[in-house]
């Protein structure tokens, strides 16, 4: 790793016409290709083994040629915990969808409410709802099970989805305030003109115009109420349990499912995965968060 | 300039129901966990919860378990974060070049982020097995005898620790590497019109430059790493011996499987007043980045 030189900014000479390959950039590609490596062996590992017969699970040494089976999907999505994964699946796709939702919705409007009008305490309403970041939902879930259960809520789906669009706040009015602030007022003050309202200004004129940060937090809030784990396994049993609760449920038993337990690993993962890659471009500003300008 | 009623409205409609539900579910619920924990409040026996004074917290003072779950916590965030840091800064500058391919290597690399912890933890629990897991078999290639990954207390901490870096390392070369890119040609320009070398210009104009961005890709690190509890779900219960018992998870068996909601609820207090310490840093970073330089 020593021989990496930092050569921030350099390429705006123009090296990369040249396309020689020094030892530096053979360097690169060697460090950068070991780690893609690294990266991507788990969810290969993921997949190879969700494919696998449990003969060859258990073999040793490990087999990297394998008769491919898709037993243990059929067992993972019919059999496993007498229901299999389905109803779980299903859960998990109503959360997922509302919670992402009503984010993105309450998100916009309190992010616009903030950006377009003078309110008392904006500044502070603004830092309190982005410090919600970093509330740890295991400190906060024995109060909300408490608060949860004698609302009479304990296992449904609306509890999950008031608490994961919580938690998804403060991300979605740390983007798409940045996109709201960018809009031209000129535009919002010839609507006004036209004799729209504020609040007809806000769903007709500035919504359609901030689209690309509806679709990034829509993507990044989906992504997290679906990989959510702590919250879903105390507030849930069966009625609305997600598929982290019922993957989890797996671990009592593990040594023996490693099949059908990679199989649900495989579907809570892969499509996101795909989801990640055709959206990068849309995900970046999101993960850098606070980071970057 | 005073709105005009209408206006006024207007952003109570959009601003309230977003902050009436972070109040319900972040604000209420530490007011209540204070609560929780200075009560006797068990869901084990019937009786009503009554109240304890400090008691929970003198207790956590006296705790053996919780103070080593504090230093198992310090522990695995230190490794993790600064195996983090050091490897993402260092692959950052891997990726800042225009070779051809490298663009979608370093796109490649981000999928693990994305990853549910829960499925992560799975795998490399499984890809850490001593009898037929993938890592040994790497290990018995290098001529070595396999190791109890999971099973000893030091390899199990590291075990947990490397899951970690596998899913956050390309998190941070993510902020690193967009930082670097944001940064203005000119200024390295003018440190080779001064004469100043490469590695001079690295250390005196491009790492300060980056300060903010490592700062709080630092602390994002930090205070989600403090929260961790899916890894050590999956991969080793708090075993062996306590050696894995981080904070989140002594704090999540106390309440949810001894159900003493009062003593996880002290735990809980302490957690939050950690956390928002360093949220502080946070916010003050994002609201005023010039501070930090």
């Amino acid at each position: 790793m020593t021989s990496v030189d930092f050569d921030a900014g350099a390429e705006a000479t123009p090296r990369s016409s040249k396309v020689v390959l020094g030892f530096s950039d053979y360097a690169r590609y060697l460090i950068a290709v070991v780690f893609v490596g690294f990266s991507l062996f788990p969810f290969y590992i993921v997949l190879s083994t969700s494919l696998k017969s449990e003969s060859d699970i258990f073999a040793w040494p490990p087999v990297w040629l394998f008769d491919v089976t898709w037993d243990n999907y059929f067992s993972a999505l019919f059999v496993f915990g007498g229901t299999g994964v389905l109803p779980f699946l299903i859960n998990s796709l109503i959360i997922t969808a509302l919670s992402t939702l009503l984010a993105v919705g309450l998100g916009s409007m309190v992010a616009y409410g903030l950006t377009r009008f003078r309110v008392v305490g904006g500044s502070h309403i603004f830092f309190f709802i982005l410090s919600t970041r970093f509330a740890p939902p295991v400190a906060f879930v024995v109060p909300i099970f408490l608060m949860i259960r004698e609302a009479g809520l304990l296992d449904t789906h609306l509890a999950l989805i008031l608490i994961y669009t919580s938690m998804n706040l403060s991300l979605v009015v740390w983007i798409i305030r940045g996109f709201f602030e960018a809009i031209p007022i000129e535009i919002e003050e010839a609507a006004q003109i036209d004799g729209y309202s504020r609040l007809q200004i806000f769903r007709k004129v500035a919504l359609p115009l901030v689209k690309p940060g509806l679709i990034t937090t829509s993507i990044l809030s989906a992504i997290l109420s679906w990989n959510e784990f702590l919250i879903a396994t105390v507030m849930t049993q069966n009625t609305a349990a997600t598929l982290p609760v019922y993957l989890a449920g797996f671990s009592g038993s593990m040594g023996l499912e490693w099949g059908p337990f990679m199989a649900v690993g495989a579907m809570a993962v892969l499509p996101i995965m795909i989801f990640t890659l055709v959206l990068q471009r849309h995900l970046v500003r999101g993960l850098t968060f606070g980071a970057v300008r | 300039m005073s709105q005009s009623r209408a206006a006024r409205r207007a952003a109570f409609i959009l601003i309230s129901p977003a902050v009436l539900l972070l109040l319900a579910l972040n604000v209420f619920p530490i007011g209540f966990a204070v609560f929780i924990s200075l009560r006797h409040w068990s869901l084990s026996i019937v009786n009503p919860p009554r109240f304890a004074g400090l008691f929970n917290y003198q207790e956590l003072t006296l705790d053996d378990r919780f103070i080593n779950s504090l230093s198992v916590s310090a522990t695995f965030v230190l490794i993790a974060i600064l195996a983090e840091l050091v490897l993402g800064f260092a692959l950052a500058f891997v990726f800042n070049s225009k070779l051809k391919g490298l663009d979608t290597l370093r796109k490649l690399s981000l999928l693990p982020v994305m990853a549910m912890p829960l499925v992560v933890g799975l795998v490399w629990f499984y890809m850490l097995n001593e009898n037929f897991g993938v890592i040994n078999w790497f290990v018995t290639l290098f001529g070595a005898e396999r190791l109890p990954f999971l099973t000893d207390s030091t390899l199990a901490m590291l075990s947990i620790a490397l899951a970690d870096i596998w899913q956050w390392t390309p998190f941070v070369t993510l902020v690193i590497f967009a930082a670097l890119q944001s940064l203005p040609e000119y200024v390295f320009e003018a440190g080779r019109m001064d004469g100043l070398t490469e590695r001079e210009i690295f250390w005196r104009i491009t790492l300060p430059l980056l300060r903010p961005a490592i700062v709080v890709v630092l602390i994002i690190r930090a205070i989600d790493a403090v929260r961790m509890i899916d890894l050590v779900f999956m991969m080793t219960k708090g075993g062996p011996g306590g050696a894995t018992e981080v904070l989140p998870w002594y704090l999540y068996t106390t309440g949810f499987q001894s159900f003493d909601l009062g003593y996880a609820g002290s735990m809980a207090v302490v957690m939050i007043i950690i956390v928002t310490l360093g949220a502080q840093v946070f916010v003050r970073q994002i609201a005023n980045p010039e501070k930090g330089r």
